[in-house]
């Protein structure tokens, strides 16, 4: 529903959603804020009741958006770890298969060669839509068929054809997280609380019995703050979507390299 | 009025609206931006997806990886080249898994599901008419998963375009053949080795994989030899993927012909070249013209067993064109330096480039209109040079060359047709009665030819 975000440069999506917030606090310190003074003014100490509440309520929520930071960030990160293994995995393949003899070894080479194309070129751009791609398994399965055809005729060719076989599997391993870690992302539901939780937020504060510019002042930043925040954890988020997002630079390396094999 | 709701005073008012300007100035610039991005117009570029239908798994896969290949080369460069800037064309790649029933199902799929308006592929004769008898006669075996239409109601029909060389003996209103007919290929060849220039040859020996192009193919060739009143001294056909040869070329040893038609396939043609080298067999003394042997296969047999042979195509890498040097760099620039380029590829970029003529001129992919502009003879400069659609049989007019093979893996082109030459997948000779006329009455039948299958 939101996904439009990652069509957004960072630095413009960092002003808008803080923009957003600060706006809302602030919109709603001149309007509602005195109709929901008028329900409260009669309590002398009704800053401090609310300020307890907004502590309470503030230790929750900042452990809800702490622990969502967190887990985005770890979530990118191990994203970024099975891409740079994948990867890493196809470069020894390529490097296994370019000592095969002919003719086994060109066919192999072009093989390897058709399928990170194919990640570069099309896989990649599905995936930033959010969509998984299909076509690299036939292409790794065309691999796969030749690579067992080969029959080693020396020791030596032995011991490089099981290498190969095992940086195949490692290779097929990586790629299947890959493919997983396309459509993960934080719950629908748990998005809902987190603003949810923010509007509350930004609801406790125009209950404080203090100046407008006071308000407008504490207000927003407090505000900013929680934008800020849910705007790392967006970026974080849906780790191949946006521009802070798993870019396919090393495929692209790879390829480069099988180019010129 | 309580002086806690007393309206802003002039100070706070002044400093609300200098932090509102200075906020307003900060994001002013980004929120240009996003008002850009918001208020973009989404995307409006139609998107027409073009079918692929190869085998890229089984034993088949790698042949027609590269057919694959530049059929996604020609797409790319299509959107590339600005020519349709509010039309995207993407491919949806299907695999034929080198089995009929699976090309039937891929088939469905494009159709069904994927509602495609053209279809390139195939690399068979297998493969293609399972492909043909699927887009005829849809079978409910083939329904692709979750299809919930009603297959026996008016189906969309799609065009197919089948890039390979082949037997002829077929034509179908929706399918247009860009490979060369017998009379475009193996006939000619057979001329030259004819004539004083190949050596005026006259016992042919028939060497073929078994399958049906090899079969249908020497059945022409024998009917125009005995039209031409020379020998066939024998023939002899052997499983695909065949290995051992010692018993063939004995037999061929054993007959003397002067000249070896072999219409061997696949990866059976290393051991058959490689035996024939061992055996004494050289291409001064007993010449090999071949049908299905193009650069792409010479990468995989050592060049001096082959060295000298010949092989009979429509289109060489080695043509000296800036037509085909432009392709073949601009090939081997996208998917490596040691790609080649042989006939069936030339043929499959240049079936893509056709249909995209056909899509400018009728200004729509809805098949029966791309049919309609290809069936008033379109032309296109093809890499091998010009071909134009013959709108009788749905087959191109191209050119013969034939090419003895160096030891580089490329070939010398020692002969090119004057002209393009009409394409006849019918030949009297060998079918008579049999005719085809899609202007005028569409295909005539007569009986069917024996041809030992």
């Amino acid at each position: 529903m939101f996904y439009w975000i990652y069509d957004v440069p960072s630095t413009t999506l960092a002003l808008l959603i803080t923009g957003a917030f600060v706006g809302f606090s602030w919109i709603g310190a001149v309007l509602i804020r005195p109709i929901l003074r008028a329900f409260l003014r009669k309590r002398a100490d009704i800053n401090d009741l609310i300020g307890y509440m907004l502590s309470c309520f503030g230790v929750f929520y900042g452990l809800l958006l702490g622990l969502l930071a967190v887990a985005a960030y770890q979530n990118f990160s191990t994203v970024e770890t099975i891409v740079s293994k994948e990867a890493s995995a196809l470069s020894a393949l390529s490097r296994d298969v370019s000592a095969y003899p002919e003719p086994d070894r060109t066919n192999l080479i072009w093989l390897l060669r058709d399928y990170t194309r194919y990640v570069v070129h099309y896989a990649w751009p599905s995936q930033r839509k959010g969509i998984v791609p299909q076509e690299g398994n036939t292409r790794m399965i065309a691999f796969h068929e030749q690579l067992i055809r080969f029959e080693p005729q020396t020791p030596g060719q032995e011991i490089l054809h099981a290498e190969a076989l095992r940086q195949f599997n490692n290779y097929l391993e990586a790629r299947r997280m890959r493919i997983f870690s396309v459509t993960t992302s934080i719950p629908g539901v748990m998005w809902a609380v987190v603003l949810v939780g923010a509007l509350m937020n930004i609801a406790l504060i125009w209950m404080f019995d203090m100046k407008l510019i006071n308000h407008l002042f504490l207000g927003g930043i407090l505000s900013a703050f929680m934008g800020l925040m849910i705007f790392l954890i967006a970026s974080l988020d849906n780790p191949f979507r946006g521009e802070l997002s798993i870019s396919p630079a090393p495929f692209e390396d790879i390829l480069t390299h099988l180019m010129e094999e | 009025m309580h002086p806690r709701y007393a309206l802003p005073s002039i100070k706070t008012a002044l400093g609300l609206a200098l932090i509102l300007t200075w906020t307003c100035n900060l994001g002013c610039e980004q929120l240009n931006k996003t008002i850009g991005v918001l208020t973009k117009p989404k995307e409006t570029k139609e998107t027409i997806k073009l079918g692929i239908l190869h085998s890229q798994t089984g034993s088949m896969g790698m042949n027609e990886m590269s057919l694959r290949h530049a059929e996604v080369f020609a797409i790319e460069e299509i959107n590339d080249s600005g020519e349709f800037p509010k039309t995207e064309f993407v491919p949806v790649v299907k695999d034929g898994r080198s089995k009929s029933d699976h090309f039937r199902r891929r088939a469905r799929d494009l159709i069904d599901v994927e509602k495609v308006d053209v279809i390139f592929g195939c690399w068979t004769s297998l493969h293609r008419k399972a492909v043909i008898e699927e887009m005829d006669n849809p079978s409910d075996l083939f329904r692709p998963v979750g299809f919930v239409g009603n297959i026996s109601t008016k189906r969309h029909e799609p065009l197919l375009f089948y890039p390979l060389q082949y037997e002829g003996f077929e034509a179908h209103r929706n399918v247009f053949y860009f490979g060369s007919t017998p009379n475009q290929q193996i006939l000619p060849a057979i001329d030259w080795f004819l004539s004083v220039q190949g050596g005026k040859r006259q016992k042919l020996y028939l060497i073929g994989s078994d399958y049906l192009f090899p079969r249908m193919a020497n059945y022409i060739v024998k009917k125009y030899l005995e039209s031409r009143g020379i020998e066939v001294v024998d023939e002899v056909y052997l499983p695909l993927g065949h290995k051992d040869f010692g018993d063939a070329i004995l037999k061929i040893q054993q007959k003397s012909p002067d000249l070896i038609l072999s219409t061997i396939n696949g990866d059976s043609n290393r051991p058959f070249y490689e035996q024939l080298y061992k055996s004494g067999i050289r291409a001064e003394t007993l010449p090999v013209l071949a049908t299905s042997v193009a650069e792409d296969e010479l990468r995989r047999i050592p060049p001096e067993f082959v060295q000298g042979h010949y092989a009979a195509w429509s289109y060489f890498q080695s043509l000296d064109t800036p037509e085909s040097k432009k392709f073949v760099g601009l090939f081997k620039k996208t998917f490596g330096l040691d790609r080649v380029v042989d006939d069936p590829m030339e043929a499959a970029y240049t079936q893509v480039m056709v249909w995209k003529e056909a899509y400018k001129r009728a200004n729509s992919s809805d098949p029966l209109k791309i049919r309609e502009v290809l069936e008033k003879g379109l032309e296109f400069d093809a890499p091998g040079g010009r071909i134009k659609v013959d709108p009788k049989t749905h087959h191109m007019y191209k050119k013969f060359r034939l090419g003895q093979i160096q030891l580089d893996r490329q070939f010398k082109i020692i002969y090119e047709s004057k002209d393009l030459i009409a394409p006849d997948p019918f030949p009297a000779f060998a079918f008579p009665g049999w005719e085809c006329d899609w202007t005028q009455g569409g295909l005539t039948k007569g009986p069917i030819p024996k041809i030992g299958l």
